[in-house]
């Protein structure tokens, strides 16, 4: 790829915030990528990955919360993310419509994050022009 | 264009190679080609008669065996990992294709997947 190439990524993040370095890397990568023009079509959390959708995660105050910093890159650039369904419901990361189908006590979803099926990897396996993965060891 | 998924750790013992071959059947299912590569620990998916009750999960031989039926187009099996796990044509399911594992086979996929 020549530098002038300009380029749309899918970001698929296996790896879970505090047990590895997939969220953080993957956060750099993006911001990497937005400063050189290129565009980010989507965010998938695959797997642990899913983690990093949850509104509860409070690590202390002088570390990093990942989740939040995610949040506020997806936010502030408009980019859609997602949390695999069956990777998150096995996780206990669930939406509003998910706590009233299993009938759980509680959701914990973070904006702006939305429950999806894996048909949303397919079409960015489809449509982007790459697909780049964090997983555990990354 | 079409996406090779490598499966590569043990079954049972973690959930990738379950999230693996999710990925690989949603692929099928869009009509997206996909193959099935099993490297390592991983050839151990494909040996028959698994007793997954004993450590109460689902046999993953029966989700495997539903393959070609939702349009995987092959299962390929790394012939050294065969080897080192004594996997052969008596005790391995059927229908998969083994193979000598390359930088030459991998280059033939335009998209790799490989949770582990």
């Amino acid at each position: 790829m020549s530098p002038q190439t300009l380029c749309s990524f899918t970001l698929v993040i296996t790896g879970a915030p505090y047990s590895s370095q997939a969220p953080q890397t993957a956060l750099a990568f993006a911001r990497a990528a937005l400063a050189n023009g290129h565009r980010i079509d989507r965010v998938f959390l695959y797997g642990d990955g899913v983690h990093l959708a949850s509104a509860l995660t409070s690590p202390p105050s002088d570390e990093v919360n990942w989740s939040q910093a995610w949040q506020d890159f997806l936010g502030s650039h408009d980019i859609a993310g997602f949390a695999c369904i069956a990777s998150a419901l096995r996780r206990g990361i669930v939406d509003q419509s998910e706590q009233q189908r299993y009938e759980l006590p509680a959701n914990n979803l973070a904006t702006p994050f939305t429950i999806a099926g894996l048909g949303e990897w397919v079409d960015s396996v489809a449509h982007s022009d790459r697909v780049i993965y964090f997983h555990n060891g990354g | 264009m079409e996406t090779l998924v490598i499966i590569s750790h043990a079954p049972y013992c973690d959930w990738t190679g379950r999230e693996s071959l999710d990925m690989a059947f949603s692929l099928a299912a869009f009509d997206q080609p996909v193959t099935l590569l099993f490297t390592g620990e991983g050839v151990n998916w494909l040996r028959k008669a698994q007793q997954a009750d004993a450590v109460q999960q689902k046999s993953v031989e029966k989700n495997l065996s539903a393959a070609p039926i939702f349009g995987v187009s092959a299962l390929m099996a790394d012939h050294k990992a065969c080897e080192r796990y004594g996997l052969n044509k008596e005790n391995m399911m059927p229908g998969v294709t083994v193979t000598a594992l390359s930088a030459d086979l991998i280059e033939r996929y335009a998209h790799v997947v490989n949770l582990s």
